[in-house]
């Protein structure tokens, strides 16, 4: 370990949570670490930013780490999530506008669906939504649920990027008609009578993958004894962080204006929508990376020759998370070649994730 | 020239204006918060923000080539984040100034930046020309092996059929060549 001080960027979002902990109740501290946290404001910084080596890892959106290995959206950078930092927690939030004209009782998406038609007919401007950026689980998500109700992400609608921090206001101003984003600007939007939301990462995929570790693959061989000392600290952090018990403590401390700056009380009320730690939550499932891939795939942003069992493997390293793990006495995560909990009864499987991104009806890659 | 800077500190655009001096016709344009449809209907040449701003993801997808009208987007540091910018144009980011806004540099620096990023968009405009071309070249051949099969025709006279198809309605052979093959998939019951 080279014994300097290690600096580390997060987003303002409830997931930042195991880091902000770590800091806070010592558990850096504790494995002799030295961490500096750096607030972000865009998720552009925070890869440009570990990519140049002014942050040495962060609270990162999983599928950057997959896009910067692969070059999409820049030249390659190898970057590699050696732990997840939590599952689900990023929610669509409507504007109130549009939810007061859908019926009681009614299925949100599929009278979302008649709207989208109703406006179209009226020669009314397209409905505008923003994800956090585009290579996010938010983005993947939102897409998979629009589509799935014969919306298409591309054509029926505008999905544009904004900053979590600012959703709301924009949504308040009636720049965007809605966000998906991670807590607690759903929460914050709710509290302030302006959105509703209307699907929630769980309804999608329950334990579906959102934040990550990320580090550069160079950093992680540069710095192997500092990087398990990390790891060990911010598992036990998460596992502090998704004890319903201390989700009051936690609040307040992700209220501060240097973490979150939002209130403890839309803080408090969000923080379950997130899996810091239960059922193995922090492993990092190359399964998982691969679902995000063939999405990358469907959409267009991905090569479709992609070789999506060696990139997935590539950078989740279970590996690593696997040795922190036992050194701090908890079980090594089984590598899993299935995904379940899909609200919609899928079965991902790893070894047919090709054939899976080709599969749906809406998508942008051509048939053949 | 048309600049639209994204600042909520106004010095910053006058530095650029300083620097553009000379520059007719010029149009600067200062704007506390990206907003896309002022950016639509101003149609600026060049955006100028600051590494540091929120409004960086945002932009991110604008210069993205999938987007309806892609912008440049020149960043600019300040001295307090050393290695950013090296970080930005390996991460493709058109252009970078580095050492915060010298009124100077302005006018060569948002020129390379406007010249690169025209040049990397038609780099990727051919290629996806390329790649279609292809894939067009690809469907006539399965087209015409198709007919040869179904109706028991030469090579030479299966693509002459598929020609004449194309003249005939005035479409691209690719687009008479996958209209026949999604037809002979629906006759044979696969659903298209």
């Amino acid at each position: 370990m080279s014994g300097g001080e290690l600096t580390l960027g997060f987003v303002p979002l409830n997931d930042a949570a195991p880091l902000v902990v770590a800091k806070e109740r010592g558990y850096f501290a504790a494995e002799g670490l030295e961490v500096r946290l750096s607030r972000e404001v865009s998720w552009a910084t925070v890869r440009d930013k570990v990519a140049a080596g002014a942050l040495d890892g962060a609270h990162m959106l999983a599928p950057i780490t997959l896009a910067c290995t692969l070059g999409v959206g820049g030249d390659p950078q190898p970057m590699i999530a050696p732990m997840a930092l939590n599952r689900s927690g990023a929610a669509f939030t409507l504007s109130r506008r549009l939810t007061m004209r859908m019926t009681p009782g009614e299925s949100r998406r599929v009278a979302l669906a008649r709207l989208i038609a109703e406006r179209r007919l009226q020669g009314e401007p397209q409905l505008v939504f923003a994800v956090v950026f585009p290579y996010s689980t938010h983005n993947y998500l939102l897409r998979y649920w629009l589509a799935e109700a014969g919306i298409d992400p591309d054509r029926d609608v505008r999905i544009t990027v904004a900053p979590p921090s600012r959703m709301a206001s924009k949504l308040a101003a009636g720049e965007l008609d809605g966000f998906c984003a991670g807590e607690p600007w759903s929460a914050v939007a709710e509290d302030g009578s302006i959105g509703d939301v209307v699907m929630r990462a769980s309804d999608v995929w329950r334990d579906g993958p959102e934040k990550v570790l990320g580090v550069t693959a160079a950093w992680a061989r540069r710095e192997p004894e500092a990087l398990q000392a990390l790891l060990r600290a911010l598992l036990k952090a998460a596992a502090w962080a998704d004890e319903p018990a201390n989700h009051g403590e936690l609040a307040e401390l992700l209220a501060r204006p240097d973490y979150v700056g939002a209130s403890a009380g839309s803080i408090r009320r969000s923080l379950p929508a997130a899996n810091f730690h239960r059922n193995a939550a922090n492993a990092p499932l190359p399964v998982q990376a691969a679902w995000l891939l063939s999405q990358m795939m469907r959409w267009g942003q991905a090569p479709r020759e992609l070789d999506l069992r060696g990139v997935a493997e590539h950078v989740y390293r279970m590996d690593l998370y696997n040795e922190a793990a036992a050194e701090i006495g908890w079980p090594p995560a089984p590598a899993a070649e299935f995904a379940e909990g899909f609200a919609d009864g899928t079965v991902f499987q790893l070894d047919l994730a090709r054939a899976y991104a080709a599969s749906f009806p809406i998508s942008r890659l051509g048939r053949g | 020239m048309r600049v639209l800077v994204v600042d909520p500190d106004p010095a910053r655009a006058a530095l650029v204006v300083e620097g553009l001096a000379g520059v007719h016709p010029l149009e600067v344009r200062q704007s506390p918060v990206f907003d896309e449809q002022e950016a639509a209907l101003f149609e600026p040449d060049v955006v100028v923000v600051a590494a540091d701003s929120p409004d960086r993801d945002t932009l991110e997808n604008l210069q993205d080539a999938s987007v309806a009208n892609p912008r440049p987007v020149v960043m600019f540091v300040d001295r307090s984040e050393p290695g950013l910018a090296e970080a930005a144009v390996r991460a493709g980011v058109a252009a970078y100034i580095v050492d915060g806004l010298a009124p100077g540099r302005v006018r060569d620096i948002l020129e390379v930046a406007m010249s690169r990023f025209r040049l990397m968009h038609q780099l990727r405009q051919d290629l996806e020309k390329a790649k279609a071309d292809l894939a067009s070249r690809k469907t006539v051949e399965r087209a015409k092996a198709l007919l040869m099969k179904e109706r028991g025709l030469e090579e030479e006279q299966a693509y002459k059929l598929l020609r004449k198809l194309s003249m005939d309605t005035g479409r691209p052979l690719g687009a008479v060549a996958a209209d026949l093959l999604a037809f002979a998939g629906v006759l044979k019951g696969d659903g298209a």
